[in-house]
């Protein structure tokens, strides 16, 4: 894996239904860590967007497009939110991961590099050039 | 659910490397498609920038974030392959989007979910807060 990207790297969050396990005071808390996180994190230029997402959402599959419930949030794998980071390389965007504020309740951090264009397309394209060649 | 949101709603496509197994042709046609398609919302103010992810990564996990492990795995059909922030303000709009999407015919599946106004966990602890007020009154 190459670990310089022009494009940034997105951080997932996942397994972020922490209300069973936490009392209001420790939710706070960890809310408020995380705000200062990102606030940091958006002053140093390394956060250029963010956002949490409500829990319930929609799935939609299939040649039939059908729509369905989930995903659902007491999931380990269900999503919560997402940070957009500017930084060049695949191990700033893990260190940047690693302080993440959820990690000692269970949270899992997901670290993809953004792609300047569709996979799909590049393939192609290199496709192309090779069949030329 | 709420059927309104200001703040608009983000699609992950999940998938595994289907492409891998399309012929050059249609891939290219597939791929035309998708630009068509993205080019029209963005042009009617329904699409913000999205973008592919590249199909390798890591996941960091554990206390201080001491494990990093690799992953998603690029077979998984649940991976996500990348990501499209609609600016519309009902889940109808955004569904309606999604099943427009080309490449659900080819075994993506959508999410949709709402952008929070704010973190759920403040939401939650001041719903709880208030349990507790009333329990105490």
């Amino acid at each position: 894996m190459s670990t310089q990207n022009q494009n940034g790297y997105m951080l997932l969050f996942r397994g972020t239904e922490l209300r069973k396990s936490l009392s209001p005071e420790e939710m706070q808390r960890v809310s408020e860590k995380w705000m200062a996180w990102f606030r940091r994190l958006t002053e140093q230029g390394k956060a250029v967007a963010g956002n949490p997402l409500e829990r319930e959402g929609k799935i939609v599959s299939g040649k039939d497009r059908i729509v369905s419930d989930g995903p659902f949030a007491e999931s380990k794998e269900a999503i919560g939110g997402y940070f957009l980071l500017d930084v060049a390389t695949m191990d700033e965007a893990l260190a940047i991961a690693r302080e993440c504020p959820g990690l000692p309740y269970g949270i899992r951090v997901e670290v993809r590099p953004v792609a300047g264009e569709c996979p799909i397309a590049a393939e192609v394209r290199t496709e192309a050039q090779f069949a030329q060649i | 659910m709420s059927t309104q949101n200001q703040n608009g709603y983000l699609l992950l496509y999940r998938s595994n490397e289907w492409y891998e197994a399309l012929s050059h042709e249609e891939l290219q046609k597939v791929i035309s498609q998708n630009k068509a398609w993205i080019e029209r919302l963005t042009a009617q103010g329904k699409a913000k920038p999205g973008h592919a992810l590249g199909r390798k990564g890591a996941t960091v996990s554990g206390k201080n974030g001491r494990l990093v492990s690799d992953g998603p795995f690029a077979e998984s059909k649940e991976a996500i392959g990348g990501y499209l922030l609609l600016d519309v303000e009902t889940i109808e709009e955004a569904i309606a989007i999604a099943q427009n999407s080309p490449s659900l015919a080819y075994g993506t599946s959508i999410e949709v979910r709402p952008v929070a106004e704010e973190c759920p966990l403040d939401v939650r602890a001041r719903e709880l807060a208030r349990e507790e007020q009333l329990a105490n009154a």
